[in-house]
């Protein structure tokens, strides 16, 4: 357990040291130990460790908060620190894919909700030229700061390009 | 021809009500073992895949090029591809071989290396294995919370009712497309009522499912359609690569998603390229295990009547349940639609999953009359659950329904109707009346319901995406009443999906809050006097013991 209580000491001085709402942190562990199956839930294990988007701790979504408007829909929301813990917990836990989806996921909390709706739509067959696609790419490196998800689109070019996915291939 | 009496007697039983075809490889009418499945191979060079299944890279199609680059763990892909699949098999089912262990290979499998050993098992030993592989300890089961009239009152009753006979899981749908959002509101508030922590779902549209997970009417999604061929999946307006995204936007929002598949639906779509129903799934499963879900739906699902049709397709639907957990997936495994007109044959098509136990044993069971059931019908419904729960009992299984008292379930259905009411008043949506809230209580259906002004309903329903409604919004209007209690438990949900624990593996919430998983709830099968047993499960143990059908022999006046 002591492990686990350094690690927990260490990644609580990373939180409070740093800023923790945006979506360009690192995860919180990275540097040091990761968060494994012993560590789940991480509600229940470690509450000090979740964040809403604006800062808060997750206990701070209560009922009076919600009524006297501390907390709005804008806390109501996962944060890309979170999904990473979540995934150092699958990935321990046996799980590497689920790690890499939450690692797409964190890089898409910064994304406004009708620009993801966008970029599904985006990688659906016959919508996207080759060039749309890369495009998006650069979009998502340079202005969300998501490298992952542009690597997603790049490589989708490359296969709907060789599998005649793209727009006009129809 | 002079008929023969007895014949014609049988010809009048249910049974022959459904449809029967011999096998026809060559339109993927098979369930196992198609003349036209690939042998199994894998070649690796330099960590990248250059060969599977029989073709080489540059023949692979989206899927095969997608599976190759994320679903195959290939650190031990070219040891298992050599080892023989009888052995594989056998391990599979024997419970002196640890699920951890086993996992290291299966997920080391092709696609045509699963179902080939998928096939070697019989039934029996399909059940063995499931029991072995489902990924979290404790069974459970989903239902349907549905109604022709799109009927919000009578949604949120018995969602309320179904949440109180021990589903952690309910899923809708709008009969009319526009409905979607009201319905989701209904049944998420009618839930929280019956049972704070169970989480529902609307099935619509994936844009259109998307955005109102976003604004926190849904709290996770299932109907995400993967396919087995480029075609079908192409026909399905999604690619992997879509698809993949679309698992990440979920997880970006908090939302627990699993992906669908099942035996059967390329036939309907007619693409199968000449290849097995069981091959085709194991391509399904993987995509799922590549893009990083945590589950899938699977088990001929909506196509079930066509694995049905064929021989040893019922084998061949536990099977592709069996593979889904096996690569440690979460598995709600079908039994959801319409599926026999025999009474016999609807119960033979369950019991597997029944016996086995899965993640989901239905994933969709009806929890309202069959004919308001608008997924077209699911293989058991509200009227069978006496028969479900005798069954529960007489095998000492847990099904994952349990019996509920009539004075319980009127007072419960009528605080869920009140309280949908009484959120319908607070998003100043169409009235709901005290004699519709009487009815929902009372009413067994649609039928039993007055009738609403469904032209007002379905303009209030745009209106919630309009005037941009959110769960807080909901959370404020209950806080209002005197529901107190079911404002904080809809503020509870919405806080979970700030925390991301239920994103995991099987994830569910049990009595306060407590999210069990496959990480802390694993499945720890290892034969006898291991792994989940009714008995020791003294809460459901209880309720079956005392269904309100059995007597009390002490008690008996002679």
């Amino acid at each position: 357990m002591s492990e686990v209580d350094d690690l927990v000491a260490k990644i609580v001085g990373q939180l409070q040291s740093g800023n923790t709402s945006s979506a360009t942190t690192a995860a919180p562990a990275a540097s040091g130990k990761e968060l494994g199956g012993a560590d789940y839930p991480l509600y229940q294990k470690h509450p000090d460790l979740i964040k809403t988007p604006t800062g808060k701790n997750v206990d701070e979504i209560t009922m009076s908060n919600v009524v006297n408007g501390n907390i709005t829909p804008k806390d109501m929301r996962i944060t890309p620190d979170t999904l990473r813990l979540q995934g150092q917990i699958a990935a321990n836990a046996g799980r590497p894919a689920i790690q890499r989806n939450f690692e797409r996921a964190a890089e898409l909390t910064g994304i406004p909700d009708d620009r993801v709706l966008e970029l599904y739509e985006e990688l659906r067959p016959f919508r996207s030229t080759k060039q749309g696609l890369l495009d998006t790419a650069a979009e998502l490196k340079n202005k969300y700061n998501a490298p992952i998800c542009a690597g997603w689109f790049e490589e989708a070019a490359t296969n709907y390009e060789k599998n005649k996915k793209l727009k006009g291939d129809n | 021809m002079k008929r023969q009496k007895r014949f014609e007697k049988l010809e009048q039983r249910p049974v022959h009500l459904d449809g029967f075809v011999k096998n026809w490889d060559a339109e993927g009418l098979v369930a196992e073992n198609g003349v036209n499945d690939p042998t199994p191979s894998i070649k690796i060079e330099n960590g990248v895949v250059t060969e599977m299944d029989g073709k080489t890279a540059d023949e692979f199609d989206l899927i095969d090029q997608y599976i190759a680059k994320y679903g195959v763990n290939l650190e031990k892909a070219e040891q298992v591809i050599n080892t023989d699949s009888l052995k594989i098999a056998n391990m599979m089912c024997d419970p002196n071989v640890s699920r951890s262990e086993i996992i290291e290979l299966t997920t080391a499998m092709t696609p045509a290396k699963a179902a080939e050993v998928i096939s070697k098992l019989n039934f029996a030993e399909e059940i063995m294995a499931a029991q072995k592989m489902r990924p979290r300890r404790t069974p459970m089961t989903q239902v349907h919370i549905t109604n022709t009239l799109d009927n919000p009152v009578l949604l949120a009753a018995d969602a309320a009712e179904a949440a109180q006979r021990g589903v952690p899981e309910q899923e809708t749908t709008p009969a009319i497309a526009r409905f979607a959002p009201m319905n989701a509101i209904a049944v998420m508030v009618g839930a929280q009522t019956g049972r704070p922590g169970v989480i529902s779902q609307c099935s619509v549209e994936e844009a259109l499912e998307l955005s109102m997970g976003m604004r926190g009417f849904t709290a996770y999604a299932e109907t995400i359609s993967v396919y087995g061929t480029d075609r079908v999946f192409t026909d399905g307006d999604d690619t992997p690569w879509s698809k993949g995204f679309l698992a990440s936007c979920y997880a970006s929002r908090g939302l627990k998603m699993r992906f669908t598949s099942g035996a059967g639906s390329e036939v309907m779509m007619g693409y199968t390229e000449g290849k097995s129903m069981l091959y085709l799934e194991a391509r399904c499963i993987y995509i799922t295990k590549a893009s990083g879900v945590q589950g899938l739906q699977n088990g001929g699902v909506s196509c079930i009547g066509m694995p049905g049709a064929v021989v040893g397709g019922i084998k061949e639907v536990l099977g592709e349940n069996l593979l889904c957990m096996a690569l440690d997936l979460e598995c709600a495994s079908g039994n959801d639609q319409a599926f026999s007109h025999s009474d016999i044959r609807r119960t033979g098509r369950m019991i597997g999953q029944f016996i086995a136990g899965t993640d989901y044993i239905s994933s969709g069971y009806a929890a309202e009359e069959n004919i308001d059931n608008t997924f077209a019908g699911s293989n058991m419904d509200v009227l069978d659950y006496d028969d479900y729960i005798t069954l529960e009992r007489d095998m000492a299984v847990n099904g994952g329904i349990m019996p509920l008292e009539e004075e319980q379930s009127i007072k419960i259905r009528n605080k869920a109707a009140k309280v949908v009411q009484a959120v319908f008043e607070g998003l100043d949506l169409p009235k709901i009346t005290d004699e519709e809230v009487e009815a929902a209580t009372y009413g067994s259906g649609s039928v039993d319901m007055p009738k609403r002004d469904l032209v007002q309903d379905m303009k209030a329903a745009q209106g919630l995406f309009d005037r941009d409604i959110t769960v807080i919004d909901i959370v404020k209007a209950l806080n209002n009443t005197e529901y107190k209690d079911v404002a904080e438990s809809v503020l509870k949900l919405a806080q979970q999906k700030v925390t991301g624990d239920y994103l995991q593996t099987s994830a569910v919430f049990e009595a306060g809050w407590k999210c069990v998983s496959a990480i802390n709830d694993a499945n720890d099968y290892e034969g006898p006097g291991t792994g989940y047993r009714v008995w020791e499960d003294e809460d459901k143990w209880n309720r079956l013991e005392n269904v309100p059908w059995a007597l009390d022999p002490q008690k008996l006046e002679f």
